[in-house]
């Protein structure tokens, strides 16, 4: 079960992210859940792999903007680098990115 | 117990529209404001838009994520700053682009606020704060304008000008007074509606005027403008370009005319308020001057207003000291070979501590102006009234003396009373008071002054009618008016026997009056040759310097008991 203890202990800034919840645990933790669930979806890893990567840009920095709000360390310096490259269309390794998002992801749904 | 106004608008919950598309910054922010303000929440900037064009007014602020599907923050942000009608509504941008923070300021926004977010008690503040200082502004913006015209209303615009003093030290700047020619007539003709059309026409001409010199304006009151501005040396171009909405707006081929009053390299030492009572003056000159629409301040106008001041200040202390003293001028019936003492006329001169004796001429137009008039005729007929009581107990004189009824006089429902009390408290008839009232009062609401005087005359008083022929007469008014007595004008007696005389209309005047058998009063009778040519025209009665300068009461007792020995030995 996702708890606040629990996200501390997987690298999350916890006492930032809660302090955009007002301090609300409950919000903190429902939020952290939605985030999850979006970053899960595949939609970033189905653009990448179309090759369409206007559509990577936007659904990254959406996903960026949550991830970040949540304080979701682990998942943001990959997910920040990847929406820097996506934004400018620098050639890059962007597979490997988000593969680390990915597999930081499943870490964290796996809580 | 502290006292609780039933309503007060700062409990009311703010309503903030939240246009963010990414549903856990909605439940975020909506958990940091929920308890303090009501939230709408708009996903789209199209969906922003139609909720600002149908709640503007009730919205107190916008927070706006640029990174919208569909139409984008920035855009959503420059068509309400580009809409006056919500210009108003402050709106903070949400961006984690640090790059477009200063594009949105410069488009109108009046915050940001960082992504990710700060502290949820850091983002309350933040808009908090933004909420009380865009309602401060826009009670300021409501206090300080005028709702017509939107031009700063006069209290705001001192304070603005004194500002304007502040940034401009070096400058030479004028301080101007203009305003429309009888712009009540104007209201009257066209209607309300299209007067304030012509006021917010005029005002748009000034803002264009001052947006290129520099300067600021406002609307002071009604018909009224000022503007404090850079100095120019034009002003009739500038008064063209201020009237030439008017030219557009003579709807019957009556232009409409403005009159301006400059007060030119306005000394910045002065009260600013006093250098725009300046150009007021200076304005005021330029009163129905249609070719001279323009005035100018000089000094001498300052020392006339100083001296004004000084006049009215003093008049109650003047009543209570006795300073005006009644001086008396001999009036004489000519119908025969001799000359005969008929009545006298007084007239009043102040013995001002200060100033010395001060000229009717100076003191009577002014108190006329302020309705003070009013008292010091009071005063001068009760004078006058114990006056002949004396003579006739001490001297067994009864001279009838004319006195001043002034205008305003006339409108007094009292004034017959006042009159009958007065002759009453001092044994006197009414025929022993005779009441000289100007042309010119014959003028206004004539209905009324004709039943007033004919009142008067029912009671027996005397009257006559004075400054005939200067100007405002209509020889009309000899049939309607009841007068007993026709005095001719100072001026146009003067102007008879100017140095290239011509009597003939004097001596016309003179047999239309004979031949509505009314008697003719000539003063200012100067010459010997004057009393006889007005003599043998007709006149019946004259008075002036040929008989006697006016005097003061005791030099006045002994000119007429000369005078009446001299009619004894006559006799």
């Amino acid at each position: 079960m996702l708890t606040v203890e629990r996200l501390q202990e997987y690298g999350a800034d916890t006492k930032t992210g809660l302090s955009r919840c007002a301090g609300n645990e409950a919000l903190y933790l429902r939020l952290v859940g939605i985030t999850i669930q979006e970053l899960s979806s595949g939609a970033l890893g189905e653009a990448l792999e179309a090759g369409d990567l206007d559509k990577a840009y936007f659904i990254a920095h959406k996903l960026k903007g949550g991830v970040n709000n949540m304080a979701l360390t682990p998942i943001a310096d990959p997910l920040c680098e990847l929406t820097e490259l996506l934004r400018n269309k620098t050639p890059g390794d962007y597979n490997a990115l988000y593969a680390k998002i990915t597999a930081k992801t499943n870490e964290l749904a796996a809580l | 117990m502290n006292a609780k106004n039933s309503f007060s608008i700062s409990e009311e919950r703010r309503r903030i529209l939240l246009v963010e598309d990414d549903y856990v910054n909605q439940e975020m922010l909506k958990a940091t404001l929920g308890d303090v303000y009501d939230i709408v929440i708009a996903e789209t900037g199209e969906e922003a838009l139609e909720i600002i064009q149908n709640q503007h007014e009730t919205l107190s602020i916008v927070l706006l994520d640029l990174n919208l599907p569909g139409i984008q923050g920035t855009d959503v942000l420059s068509r309400i700053k580009n809409a006056p009608q919500y210009s108003r509504l402050p709106v903070i941008v949400m961006t984690s682009d640090n790059e477009a923070e200063v594009e949105c300021l410069k488009l109108g926004a009046i915050d940001f606020i960082p992504k990710p977010y700060p502290a949820s008690k850091v983002i309350l503040a933040r808009i908090l704060r933004t909420i009380e200082l865009s309602e401060d502004r826009e009670t300021l913006r409501l206090t300080e304008r005028d709702q017509l015209t939107g031009l700063y209303n006069k209290e705001f615009f001192y304070h603005y000008a004194a500002q304007f003093d502040l940034y401009h030290k070096e400058a030479p700047t004028d301080a101007i007074v203009f305003d429309v020619n009888h712009f009540h007539t104007y209201n009257d003709r066209y209607g309300k509606a299209s007067g304030d059309e012509l006021l917010k026409k005029i005002a748009n001409k000034a803002l264009s005027y001052l947006n290129e010199v520099g300067g600021i304006v406002c609307r002071s009151v009604a018909d009224t403008f000022m503007m404090y501005c850079i100095h120019t040396d034009n002003y009739e171009e500038l008064l063209a370009r201020l009237s030439a909405c008017l030219d557009e707006d003579s709807i019957s081929g009556n232009r409409v005319r403005l009159r301006m009053g400059v007060y030119v390299n306005a000394d910045k030492n002065v009260d600013i308020e006093r250098r725009f009572d300046r150009a007021k003056m200076a304005a005021d000159t330029a009163r129905d001057h249609l070719n001279a629409p323009i005035g100018f301040f000089d000094h001498s106008m300052r020392e006339a207003e100083i001296l004004e001041e000084q006049l009215i200040d003093g008049f109650h202390t003047a009543l209570r000291e006795k300073q005006f003293v009644v001086y008396y001028q001999l009036k004489f019936d000519v119908k025969q070979d001799v000359p005969v003492l008929s009545s006298a006329e007084a007239l009043v001169r102040w013995k001002h501590p200060t100033l010395g004796l001060v000229s009717p001429g100076v003191f009577i137009p002014l108190f006329e102006k302020n309705g003070l008039i009013q008292e010091l005729d009071n005063y001068v007929w009760s004078q006058v009234a114990s006056q002949i009581k004396d003579w006739k107990e001490n001297l067994n004189i009864t001279l009838p003396v004319s006195v001043n009824v002034s205008r305003i006089n006339l409108y007094d429902p009292k004034l017959t009373d006042k009159l009958l009390n007065i002759t009453e408290m001092n044994g006197l008839t009414t025929k022993n008071l005779l009441l000289e009232i100007t042309e010119s009062a014959y003028t206004e609401k004539t209905d009324q002054i004709i039943t007033t005087v004919k009142n008067l005359r029912k009671l027996g008083f005397y009257i006559e009618m004075d400054d005939f022929g200067c100007g405002y007469s209509s020889l009309s008014m000899l049939i309607d008016m009841p007068i007993d007595a026709l005095k001719l004008d100072i001026q146009f007696i003067r102007s008879a026997f100017k140095e290239q005389k011509d009597t003939r209309l004097l001596e016309a005047m003179i047999g239309l009056a004979k031949s509505f058998e009314v008697p003719t009063i000539a003063e200012g009778v100067e010459t010997a040759e004057q009393y006889a040519e007005l003599k043998a025209m007709g006149c019946n009665i004259i008075q002036g310097y040929y008989f006697s300068r006016p005097l003061p009461k005791e030099e006045f007792e002994k000119l007429i008991i000369n005078e009446l020995k001299k009619e004894e030995h006559v006799c």
